[in-house]
């Protein structure tokens, strides 16, 4: 069995009214890492995951978790 | 007096280097076997190897910024963070691995094809150098193809 890493970035971001350019400008990071990182495409390092949960006002955990991948 | 600033021309920000790497990269393997052929044509004449030298020069300073991701003095340290960002990083390091994996390939076909035909050194160092390259850059520019839509 394998894991993958799945996310609610998009979800919060919304919340926040944020688009994800501005999101990527508060991380300094290109759009498309954002893009890529919301559509489970690429997988944040740890520096990244903590930036992104400081911009979204949220924690890591509540952002990013595993799902069993069959 | 007032001093002006640089042209925005000359003053690239992360969303134009960005989009130049979108849409200039299919470029680059076309250069590199058309300077190739330049290079190597029998009949280049002083004048045409220092252009081709030239050529090779340029190509290969733009290729080794994208990969490197070597500092512009010109961009921003915001500007260059974005541009080495961990998307950047990634797709630069899987279209070197697609370089190298070409590398090996060609090398192999041609001890191979050496059995049969006779493998001039010159030319096989062109073919394995801008095999790699052009493998490389293709996956680069497959990898960052097309700037998506917001919320696509």
């Amino acid at each position: 069995m394998n894991e993958r890493l799945v996310n609610r970035l998009k979800e919060r971001r919304t919340e926040l009214g944020m688009t994800q350019a501005q999101l990527a400008d508060l991380c300094l990071v290109s759009r498309k890492t954002i893009n890529t990182v919301e559509n489970c495409v690429f997988i944040p390092s740890t520096l990244l995951a903590l930036k992104l949960a400081r911009a979204l006002e949220a924690t890591v955990e509540e952002l990013f978790w595993t799902e069993a991948d069959w | 007096m007032s001093y002006s600033g640089r042209s925005k021309l000359f003053q690239p920000d992360a969303e134009s280097i960005q989009r130049s790497r979108r849409t200039m990269m299919w470029f680059i393997p076309i250069i590199i076997v058309q300077q190739g052929v330049f290079i190597f044509r029998s009949d280049a004449d002083a004048f045409a190897q220092l252009f081709g030298t030239l050529a090779w020069g340029s190509v290969s300073i733009v290729l080794v910024w994208l990969l490197l991701g070597l500092p512009l003095r010109w961009v921003s340290e915001e500007d260059q963070a974005i541009l080495n960002d961990e998307w950047n990083r990634s797709i630069s390091g899987e279209a070197a691995r697609w370089g190298i994996a070409a590398l090996v390939v060609l090398g192999c076909g041609m001890m191979v094809a050496r059995i049969w035909y006779p493998l001039n050194a010159g030319l096989a160092v062109y073919g394995l150098v801008n095999g790699a390259l052009v493998v490389a850059s293709c996956r680069y520019a497959w990898l960052n193809r097309g700037e998506p839509d917001e919320d696509e």
